[in-house]
């Protein structure tokens, strides 16, 4: 056990440490210079050459390379170029928290919406209500993230008043405010995965109902309720789970979009910021952390699977 | 050896109201000396209430004034410090006026003698007297690192300080941009920031700024808002007016304009033009706007083929149709360019330049005609580089490329990222680009760096010594009707030799919810707000 969760933690290392390099060498490569982005149009050589030595990007590539990784593993992620703040404070500090939040809201609207929709689908299956929820998957599946949040703001924010249309409210610090001004952002994030658990869920549980134990279950005379949400619904968690953990990724890259049209402070707005102006510094914070928290999702989800299924549990 | 009455270009330059105006102010300071003697110290304070909020939605770099590059950063450094000088419009007319100073005379034509407001604070509690002047313009002319503006203090020679009220500042020869170039708003160079506070945060100052403006500065959250509250000791009684003022930082206009109609802020301070018809059907919303000091214009690559022809730029600057291109790409709303200098020049601008046969416009005879000259009379290929950037992004290489096609140019549009589109520019790979200088409200800044031969924004690698000549020569001209005859002349160079092809001077919006009082609109893309209340 330890010896696998040594492994697992090296593998990690060296994942992150590929991760890093290809981010850095990428941007590197990408046409565009800080300094004439700092600088604006107004500027002369000198002010150039000055700024350029000012921030080590007079130096060879490997240089740049080394001195940043050196400084990250020792705890000093830098300074922003432009905004000059510490990054540690304004990427995990500040942006972090905000990704979180709204990854986690969008995660529990798509649990809580999903799962109950595709159990309901899976029961009525071929019914107007099955077709219905069919419909709103693939809708679900197929609408751009950002068109859905600019018509929700458009409706709920302007047209009905009933939302706040932009902002972050720390839910830790004012917890219906929080909440209030993450309902849109969150709606907006989880319709593509609110769709792919509803698919999931029914897909899993049409194939469970089928199975002998359901049918067992119905001859002792349980209860449909308990039949379908416990011994039924309990078959869901493992795939559930599994494909959450792989589909993380794509939750993250939503939040770039979804935090630039709700004018959200998180890790996307700064990633977004942050490549366009050429910040070497931030891009690498912001890759590295959502490294770390896709490897450690589906770390967590590997160490969840003897929890969920008994079968996968060691036998002393 | 001809005189110059320097008092009456110093009375031209101001505008006529300044008299009264400060008669008027000098008796409210009057009154709020009297009252802050007797019981009532916080008397300035009682007056502010109301907490502003608006969008500000393009990229703002730093709140350092001398080494901000964009407009988007002034708007609210303007906030926060004051010039030497400031820009005032009336509707009619931009002037400078004194605004740190009291009084600004010339001794002769290189000697300025500035007289300053007794009892002027920093927001840290320092003072704001001569020394800080000669500290802040210091900066900017020789500081290390090297400010983008040093060049506007290029020609300071000596600032003496007379007494702790008094600077005087010689210059090595007339300098006829020193008003612009020593204001608090498009100059930048002549804001005066805190000595103290410059060397207690040192390159940090953008984040922590301290002036003697209208409002301190209180925090700054990176891609969420800059807060500012009122500076209950402000110099100008009575003012500002507001409590606190949030910036909120957004990227998505269309969020901001629904922001603003479902009335969780109060306004734009940039409203970009596809979004003007919405504002204009909101009945809850006023837009502030005219044409501002700015040109736009189709550049051509001098320094290689085929562009190297000017027979062939020729062509392109009489074949482009502006009617069209003011319908197609700015949305109706820009007005025709005919030569750099914009409506804003007072005393420059032409306004009957349609008629005067000078400048650029749309002549498909003379264009075929050109073309007809040209080396090349077979199809030429070209780059035409464009980016997501700007107030129109790519909506002018669209328009642009069929006029091109009429006199037999193909422009291959090519779609990059502003950050490479920036370093391309900038290194001169290129066929063709289409650029906009903004915010200039006098011809020097409007045209010699711009298109000096070898000049670091001279992107087409235009060479004329003429042009450099008569622009070096309208520099140290102070009569405005000669200084204007010198710039007519070198845009009439400009404009025949045609390393650019002149487009629209465009309208600037800001948008304010009709609660919003008090603005006072500038077109130099300012937004002060320390006349502005909420009703």
């Amino acid at each position: 056990m330890l010896r696998q969760a040594f492994g697992k933690i090296g593998q990690t290392l060296v994942v992150l440490f590929i991760v890093s390099f290809a981010s850095f060498g990428l941007l590197k490569l990408a046409p565009g210079d800080p300094i004439q982005i700092m600088l604006g149009s107004e500027y002369s050589p000198q002010a150039y050459a000055a700024l350029s030595a000012e921030l080590g990007l007079d130096q060879p590539f490997w240089t740049q390379y080394a001195d940043w990784a050196l400084n990250f593993v020792r705890g000093d992620w830098g300074t922003s170029y432009v905004a000059r703040t510490d990054i540690f404070t304004y990427g995990f500090l500040e942006a972090l928290p905000v990704t979180l939040t709204l990854a986690s809201f969008s995660l529990a609207f798509a649990i809580l919406i999903g799962v109950p929709l595709g159990v309901l689908s899976a029961v009525r299956k071929d019914t107007i209500f099955d077709a219905g929820a069919a419909v709103f998957a693939l809708t679900g599946t197929a609408f751009p993230s950002f068109l859905l949040g600019i018509l929700l703001i458009w409706f709920f924010g302007v047209k009905l008043g009933l939302f706040p249309v932009m902002g972050y409210v720390s839910p830790w610090q004012d917890f219906w405010g929080g909440i209030y001004h993450m309902i849109l952002p969150a709606l907006t994030l989880s319709t593509y995965f609110i769709a792919m658990i509803t698919r999931l869920t029914r897909a899993t549980l049409v194939e469970v109902l089928a199975q002998p134990y359901i049918a067992a279950a119905r001859a002792r005379g349980e209860p449909g309720w308990r039949v379908i949400w416990v011994h039924g619904v309990r078959n869901i968690a493992l795939p559930l789970v599994t494909i959450l953990g792989l589909q993380l990724g794509t939750l993250l890259q939503g939040t770039v979009l979804t935090e630039t049209v709700f004018n959200l402070p998180g890790i996307g707005q700064m990633l977004t910021s942050a490549v366009l102006g050429r910040e070497y510094g931030v891009v690498q914070a912001g890759v590295m952390m959502t490294a770390t928290l896709f490897i450690v999702v589906n770390l967590l989800v590997d160490l969840s699977y003897p929890i969920l299924d008994p079968r996968l549990r060691d036998r002393k | 050896m001809t005189q110059i009455d320097h008092k009456k270009i110093l009375a031209e330059r101001m505008s006529a109201r300044f008299g009264r105006r400060a008669v008027l102010k000098g008796i409210g300071a009057g009154i709020l000396a009297a009252t802050a003697g007797g019981s009532f110290p916080n008397v300035a304070r009682a007056q502010q209430s109301g907490h502003l909020k608006i969008a500000s939605v393009k990229v703002i770099d730093t709140l350092d004034p001398h080494f901000t590059g964009f407009l988007s950063a002034i708007q609210i450094i303007n906030n926060i410090h004051n010039g030497l000088l400031k820009i005032t419009y009336d509707g009619e007319q931009v002037a400078f006026e004194p605004d740190l100073a009291e009084t600004w005379d010339l001794e002769d034509e290189v000697t300025h003698v500035f007289k300053l407001r007794e009892g002027v604070m920093f927001h840290d509690g320092t003072p704001c007297d001569a020394e800080a002047v000669k500290f802040s313009l210091l900066r900017v002319k020789e500081g290390e690192p090297a400010s983008p503006h040093a060049w506007k203090l290029a020609l300071l020679d000596e600032i003496e300080v007379v007494d702790p009220l008094t600077v005087k500042l010689t210059f090595t020869q007339p300098y006829a941009f020193l008003p612009v170039a020593l204001n608090g708003s498009t100059g930048r160079a002549g804001t005066i920031v805190s000595p103290a506070a410059v060397q207690k945060y040192g390159a940090d100052y953008g984040r922590n700024p301290v002036g003697t403006g209208p409002f301190k500065f209180v925090s700054w959250r990176e891609n969420d808002a800059i807060e500012l509250e009122a500076n209950t000791e402000y110099f100008e009684p009575g003012l500002p007016k507001l409590e606190k003022v949030t910036f909120v930082l957004m990227r998505e206009a269309s969020t901001a304009l629904a922001a603003l109609m479902s009335g969780q802020i109060h306004g734009m301070t940039d409203c970009p033009m596809q979004l003007v018809d919405q504002v204009d059907a909101f009945p809850n919303a006023t837009l502030y706007g005219e044409i501002e000091g700015n040109y736009t214009y189709l550049g051509m690559n001098c320094k290689r083929a085929p562009f190297d022809d000017i027979n062939l730029r020729r062509a392109v600057a009489w074949a482009l149709n502006r009617d069209t291109l003011v319908k197609q790409a700015y949305f109706g709303r820009a007005q025709q360019a005919y030569t750099p200098i914009s409506p804003p020049m007072t005393g420059y601008f032409d306004p009957d330049i349609a008629n005067s046969g000078r400048g650029q416009w749309f002549d498909m005879d003379k264009a075929r005609a050109f073309r007809a000259k040209a080396a090349n009379q077979g199809e030429v290929e070209v780059t035409y580089m464009m980016a997501e950037r700007g107030p129109v992004g790519t909506r002018i290489a669209q328009t642009v490329a069929p006029m091109l096609a009429e006199i037999g140019i193909k422009a291959k549009l090519e779609l990059i990222e502003p950050a490479a589109w920036v370093q391309r520019r900038n290194s001169g790979d290129f066929d063709l680009y289409d650029f906009e200088w903004v915010a200039d409200l006098d011809p020097e800044e409007t045209l010699y760096p711009e298109w000096k031969s070898d000049g670091s924004w001279n992107f087409c690698g235009w060479v004329n010594t003429d042009f450099d000549d008569l622009c070096a020569q309208a520099g140290t001209e102070l009569d405005v009707a000669a200084r204007a005859a010198l710039y007519h002349r070198a845009e009439d160079l400009l404009m025949d030799e045609a390393p650019c092809a002149m487009m629209a001077h465009m309208p600037i919006y800001k948008v304010f919810a009709n609660e919003v009082k008090g603005f006072n609109y500038i077109p130099a893309d300012l937004v002060n707000l320390h006349t502005v209340s909420l009703g």
